[in-house]
């Protein structure tokens, strides 16, 4: 059995489409059920949906043997484990973004940063201006409109929240954020006959 | 509260594990001994400057340190190998060593899973010795270990450092860009290490062999797919060198129990040749890692080339458990029980028991009542008419 850990939320259906033109029975899910861990119903693949920041934690620690993911996960969580293959969904950059008119906050000695990406900040500011992390989970674009941060680093996908909220893009860090097929370095090895011939399809299928 | 309790990454081996523990290392401990590994044990706290000095430097962040009375610091041995090899250049005079080691080290930083911050490794040094046939026998004797320590269906995945090295080597990185495509490659991110090479100017030959390197993974076939990626001497060197290791190991009888990687890249800095994993299906990260660090021990005074591997203790345990291979508990062969007066007949029945091979427990307590709790083959009672089974 192969066991993948699929993110719920903006790349779920994708990645349920994607595997199912591989030939992957995802008919389970399609259901509404609140049921966290489905299983085919040939019973050839097992399927948990989790926070897609938990998906390099299961395929890490082996729990699950691939996972869907998007890049901006993978660079924040930083686990050990192989990327197999760009799946060219949900493209998005990671930047730092404020208010245009004050650009020059980036030279501000000790910047406030609003961030759900805390790792990721930190590796990025590491050899820059002094920060101050202010980490927060949703709507980010809100720190810098009610004075809360000086700049915001998160993902920009068509920039339009940001817009609506005067804000601009005043660099990209990373660009060509993307989902990635993630394996856990062991199963890869260990499980190969089942494993290769699928991933070589979903090679075939994003290309 | 928090008095009771221990900090993160570190835990107590309570009786069952502990035996489990213990019985792996009685097994691997007949193994080294069985294939001429003499004993070593290398002092838990070393200083700071010994690892912090050298050129594969540990990152002081996952040292755990503290001050001696001097105020120098110290640190909580990081690393087996580094310790056994400062040891073989500074303390053996032997051109050659052959040693093995039960020891734990620490690393601050790692936590979660089966990843804790206290590791109880097994392993094997062979110092002083160089070539395929070194490096063959020594990744034979890790799959045997495994064997032994009772885990099914293991997998030896091997690499070369040279590969990687070679490829990279004309492509004038500084020693963090190179580190950071090290993991990138390490991860399989062929995108990220493409996008790094391709901003320091690196030819589209490289770039065309980097992409490719994370495929290169399996069996034989691997080394035909390796050799057309590039001219690089010394990557191509790594790869006959790996063809010869297969060689000698599937003359050995091994073949089913070797895979390939070429992509493999390893964080510690002191690899200097063939890199392996020892994997089960069962644990979701190597159980056994190892490899050749010929250049190691120039940092501390002498070139001793040398090949090792160590065998995570905790993992071997978490695999045996999921395979339903843990050894059982023993029972007790014999409680015995005894009344006032005659504690000296109750302890001599028990010597006896014991010269006999077997497993004795003496009740604290007086009267026949004390066996009623006790679980053992047979249980006996010392009074003073004698010893009477009950």
């Amino acid at each position: 059995m192969i066991n993948f850990a699929l993110p719920k939320g903006r790349l779920a259906e994708k990645s349920a489409q994607l595997l199912a033109q591989c030939g992957v029975d995802t008919a389970v899910l399609s259901e509404d059920t609140r049921k966290l861990v489905l299983e085919s119903a040939d019973g050839k693949y097992g399927f948990f949906l989790v926070k897609p920041a938990d998906v390099p934690v299961y395929v890490e620690s082996g729990v699950a043997d691939l996972g869907i993911v998007g890049k901006d996960t993978l660079i924040e969580e930083g686990r050990d484990l192989y990327e197999m293959l760009d799946l060219k969904m949900g493209e998005c950059r990671l930047s730092i973004a404020g208010y245009p008119a004050r650009r020059d906050v980036l030279t501000n000695p000790h910047l406030r940063v609003a961030t759900k990406y805390v790792n990721t900040a930190r590796r990025v500011f590491a050899d820059r201006e002094e920060i101050e992390i202010i980490p927060l989970h949703g709507s980010i674009e809100l720190a810098p409109v009610t004075g809360l941060a000086d700049v915001i680093f998160d993902v920009v996908q068509t920039g339009s929240t940001l817009r609506a909220n005067g804000l601009v893009v005043l660099e990209d860090v990373y660009t060509g954020i993307t989902a990635r097929l993630v394996a856990n370095k062991v199963c890869l090895k260990t499980k190969a006959a089942e494993l290769l011939p699928l991933i070589a399809k979903l090679r075939e299928a994003v290309s | 509260m928090i008095l009771k309790k221990l900090p993160t990454g570190v835990q107590d081996i309570l009786p069952r594990e502990c035996r489990a523990l213990a019985s792996v290392r009685e097994k691997l401990t007949r193994a080294f001994e069985s294939r001429g590994y003499d004993p070593v044990l290398s002092a838990a706290v070393e200083y700071y400057d010994t690892y912090a000095g050298i050129r594969n430097a540990l990152p002081q962040e996952r040292m755990f340190k503290f001050t001696d009375q001097d105020g120098k610091l110290l640190v909580l041995r990081p690393d087996a190998t580094l310790s056994i090899s400062r040891i073989a250049a500074t303390k053996l005079t032997e051109p050659e060593a052959r040693l093995y080691y039960f020891l734990d080290k620490w690393d601050a930083q790692s936590a979660g899973g089966v990843r804790t911050r206290e590791i109880f490794q097994a392993g094997i040094e062979r110092l002083g010795e160089e070539g395929a046939f070194s490096d063959a026998q020594t990744i034979a004797f890790a799959i045997d270990c495994m064997h032994e320590a009772g885990l099914a269906d293991c997998i030896l995945d091997i690499g070369h450092v040279g590969f990687m090295k070679g490829l990279l080597e004309e492509c004038g990185l500084t020693d963090a860009q190179a580190e950071e495509v090290r993991a990138s490659l390490n991860a399989k991110d062929g995108l990220n290490a493409e996008r790094l090479l391709r901003g320091s100017g690196a030819k589209e030959e490289t770039l065309a062999a980097v992409r490719a390197l994370p495929t290169l993974f399996g069996g034989k076939e691997v080394f035909a797919a390796a050799r057309a990626l590039t001219k690089n001497a010394r990557a191509l060197d790594a790869v006959a060198h790996l063809e010869e290791v297969r060689r000698i190991l599937a003359d050995m009888g091994y073949e089913d129990s070797i895979c390939f990687d070429l992509g493999t890249g390893k964080s510690l800095s002191y690899y200097s040749g063939i890199v392996f994993s020892g994997l089960v299906r069962e644990v979701g990260a190597p159980v056994l890692s190892g490899g050749r660090y010929d250049g190691l021990a120039d940092d501390f005074g002498r070139h001793i080339p040398a090949v090792g591997f160590a065998i995570g203790l905790k993992r071997v345990l978490v695999a045996l458990e999921r395979q339903r291979n843990l050894p059982a508990q023993p029972v007790c062969d014999a409680a015995i029980a005894c009344e006032e007066g005659c504690e000296g007949a109750a302890e001599r029945l028990s010597k006896q028991f014991v010269s006999e091979g077997r497993r004795v427990t003496l009740a604290a307590q007086y009267g026949r009542d004390a066996l009623a709790g006790m679980n053992a083959k047979e249980k006996w009672y010392v009074s003073k008419r004698g010893a009477e089974r009950i």
